[in-house]
């Protein structure tokens, strides 16, 4: 720090260039801390990404990070494994299908009660968002059961879709009507003036405009029922139809020792649909709306 | 080209609310033509049901001859031009003008080439590639009237079409439709809460208040002789000066001075309440004297080159309901303003003052004074206030 003239008088200076010895300490101490407990978090979400990178190529992984031993043998192990190859593509089959309900119900549902006035709407909105948790979640898990196994849907692909479906949908809802609601209505109107058709008005109006949103939630709903480990848990009993994430609970040796190199290069190939989801997304659409007009 | 007539139309709201209530009227073909009101007070919903997108609950709606009245939005040949443009988000300025023609399922080539030519009418060839969002305010309304324009349609319906534009701009814009209009010759009907935009671009306009027609007449007719006291404080830049007053003889009694009866005035029973109507621009300020109210002056506005002079009135000793203080507004050139506080006096000028009916607000009208044509209206005036 520089000091101009005039210069002031030195019993002056000290108070005001210099804090007591204690502070500048304490200052310094704090800063250590902090960035002590930062890099701890970091270590802490960084190690399982990291060894979730580093042990499917390691010939004799453990659970803990070391230089691999390069192999894909682990690979090898996960091809010639009965189900896990199966699993991802019943995962796939799941999380599509759920998707593509996720995005056709909610988004004609949030589009009707977003143009539609209904009394009581905004109260329903929130008594479904609060109860959707229950739905996919263990409280509800017995009725479930009991409601599949009367409509002969355990053992089904469809059952646990449409289970849940229903879990995601008011969520899904909830979010596309704020979406759709921010949509002026007078687009519509003007291409209605126009003589366009409700079907032309939906497919050059309506669904371009909303389809970031769409994408938003479509790759939400997909990654949702990918990664749901309850409902396919308990409403499939034939391992023939088990997704990836229930597959992964099986992978013991007959000791109960787990299969570690196994899981390892499953749980990588497990990871790549998410991530590639992800970013078909954000890179078409960035996760952002721009509907609405500045006004 | 087609011409507009309503009959009685009506637009009754499930709520039971009437926004348009039983109107008659009669839109010439390749005219410019402004609804003109307050908000909410109806002038948006027919513009709407003219379009197709509310349904009249009763009456008929005829274009060009044939009854709309049911037929669906799209099909009626108008094109409506929205008071947020409505110009789609996803589609480059090309494909916004261009998409009247998708609809009519022309090829995507053609209707760009189309969309291209009317677009460079109107100065927007070098956006065509842009999206909304890239325009200014300016630039978007006139993209939304290239759509309009594109489908060529027998009638312009258009909803605030200046509301959305900065002052300076508005004024272009105002002078830039109402030559685009003369030069296509399109029915149009505007709608307008600014009397000052009616007034400049109208052909002719109605003024509307809850659902109903107030007035309908050239710009000259209603602001030179509202119909009645709602038109008379509506339209002008000040509000008309109302001055209740009663008739005594050949004169007329005002806060108990006595002021000469407006020329062409209709025989008015001695002593009957009336009110007094003078727009600010035609009252004067006078040296006192007989058929003068004096006051001192409270206000002055600085408009430019005029000044809006507000002059409370004296009442005299006798009068009876003297206790209200009366306030008279004038307007004056520039430089000749008097002082605030200044005693002065006012007065109407006898060729442009009106007299209204005390309890019903409508103009009395005696024979309409030769340059003030405006009575052939009347009728239609009368019947929409009739229902």
């Amino acid at each position: 720090m520089t000091v101009h003239a005039p210069a002031p008088s030195h019993s002056a200076l000290p108070p005001i260039s210099r804090p007591p010895a204690g502070m500048v300490v304490g200052q310094f101490v704090r800063r250590v801390l902090f960035y002590v407990v930062i890099a701890l978090l970091t270590v802490f979400f960084a190690l399982p990404m990291l060894w979730l990178v580093l042990a499917p190529f390691d010939a004799n992984p453990h659970l803990n990070i070391t230089i691999p031993h390069f192999t894909l043998h682990n690979f090898v192990v996960v091809w010639q494994n009965p189900y896990a190859i199966k699993s991802l593509v019943n995962g796939l089959i799941l999380a599509v299908g759920t998707m593509i309900l996720v995005v056709v119900l909610g988004a004609a549902a949030a589009y009707a009660l977003s143009r539609v006035r209904i009394p009581g709407r905004d109260a329903l909105l929130y008594v479904l968002l609060l109860l959707s948790s229950i739905v996919t979640g263990t409280a509800a898990m017995v009725p479930i059961f009991l409601l599949m196994t009367d409509l002969h849907l355990i053992n089904s692909r469809l059952g646990v879709v449409l289970v849940l479906t229903g879990g995601l949908l008011p969520a899904a809802i909830f979010i596309l009507k704020d979406f759709m609601d921010s949509t002026p209505r007078s687009y519509e109107e003007s291409a209605k003036v126009f003589g366009a058709s409700p079907l032309q008005i939906l497919r050059h109006i309506t669904i371009p405009i909303a389809r970031p949103g769409l994408a938003t939630i479509a790759v939400w709903a997909m990654v949702n029922a990918w990664g749901n480990f309850l409902v396919p848990f308990i409403l499939l009993n034939n391992q023939d139809l088990f997704p990836s994430a229930v597959v992964v609970y099986t992978f013991y040796t007959e000791g109960g020792q787990p299969q570690l190199g196994l899981i390892a290069a499953f749980s990588l190939l497990y990871s790549i649909p998410v991530v590639v989801a992800y970013l078909v997304v954000s890179r078409r659409y960035g996760f952002r709306f721009h509907g609405g007009i500045k006004s | 080209m087609a011409d507009i007539r309503l009959d009685a139309l009506t637009k009754q709201y499930p709520g039971g609310t009437v926004a348009v209530n039983g109107l008659d009227l009669q839109i010439a073909d390749g005219e410019f033509f402004a609804l003109l009101g307050p908000s909410g007070c109806g002038k948006t919903t027919l513009l709407r049901t003219i379009a197709g997108l509310e349904n009249a609950t009763g009456g008929r709606l005829l274009i060009g001859g044939t009854d709309h009245t049911h037929t669906p939005a799209g099909k009626r040949d108008v094109a409506m031009v929205f008071q947020d443009y409505a110009l789609f988000p996803h589609m480059d300025v090309a494909d916004n003008i261009a998409y009247p023609l998708r609809i009519r399922g022309l090829k995507r080539a053609d209707r760009r080439a189309k969309a291209a030519e009317t677009g460079a009418g109107l100065g927007l060839s070098g956006l065509l590639e842009r999206r909304p969002g890239q325009l200014s305010g300016g630039q978007q309304q006139r993209v939304a009237l290239a759509r309009a324009m594109a489908c060529q349609p027998s009638v312009f319906l258009f909803d605030e079409p200046l509301s959305n534009l900065d002052a300076r701009l508005r004024l272009e814009a105002r002078t830039f439709l109402k030559r685009l209009q003369k030069e296509l010759a399109v029915t149009t009907i505007f709608v307008t809460h600014d009397q000052a935009e009616a007034l400049a671009m109208a052909d002719r306009m109605a003024v509307m208040d809850a659902g109903r027609i107030r007035q309908v007449g050239t710009p000259a007719e209603v602001f030179h002789r509202p119909a009645n006291t709602f038109v008379a404080n509506f339209i002008g830049s000040a509000p008309m000066n109302l001055l209740p007053s009663t008739v005594h003889g050949n004169s007329l009694r005002v806060a108990g001075r006595s002021l000469p009866l407006p020329d062409g005035a209709p025989p008015v029973a001695d002593g009957a309440a009336v009110i007094l109507g003078a727009r600010p621009e035609y009252v004067t300020i006078e040296p006192d004297g007989p058929g003068t109210l004096p006051g001192a002056v409270s206000i002055v506005e600085n408009l430019g080159a005029s000044a809006l002079v507000t002059v409370e009135v004296t009442p005299s000793g006798d009068d009876p309901d003297g206790a209200d203080p009366i306030l008279v507004q004038a307007m004056v050139a520039e430089g000749s303003e008097p002082a605030p506080g200044q005693r002065v006096s006012v007065a109407c000028q006898r060729d442009r003052a009106l007299l209204y009916d005390a309890e019903s607000g409508d103009l009395l009208e005696g024979e309409a004074p030769a340059g003030h044509p405006g009575a052939g209206d009347r009728a239609t005036s009368a019947s929409g206030q009739g229902r």
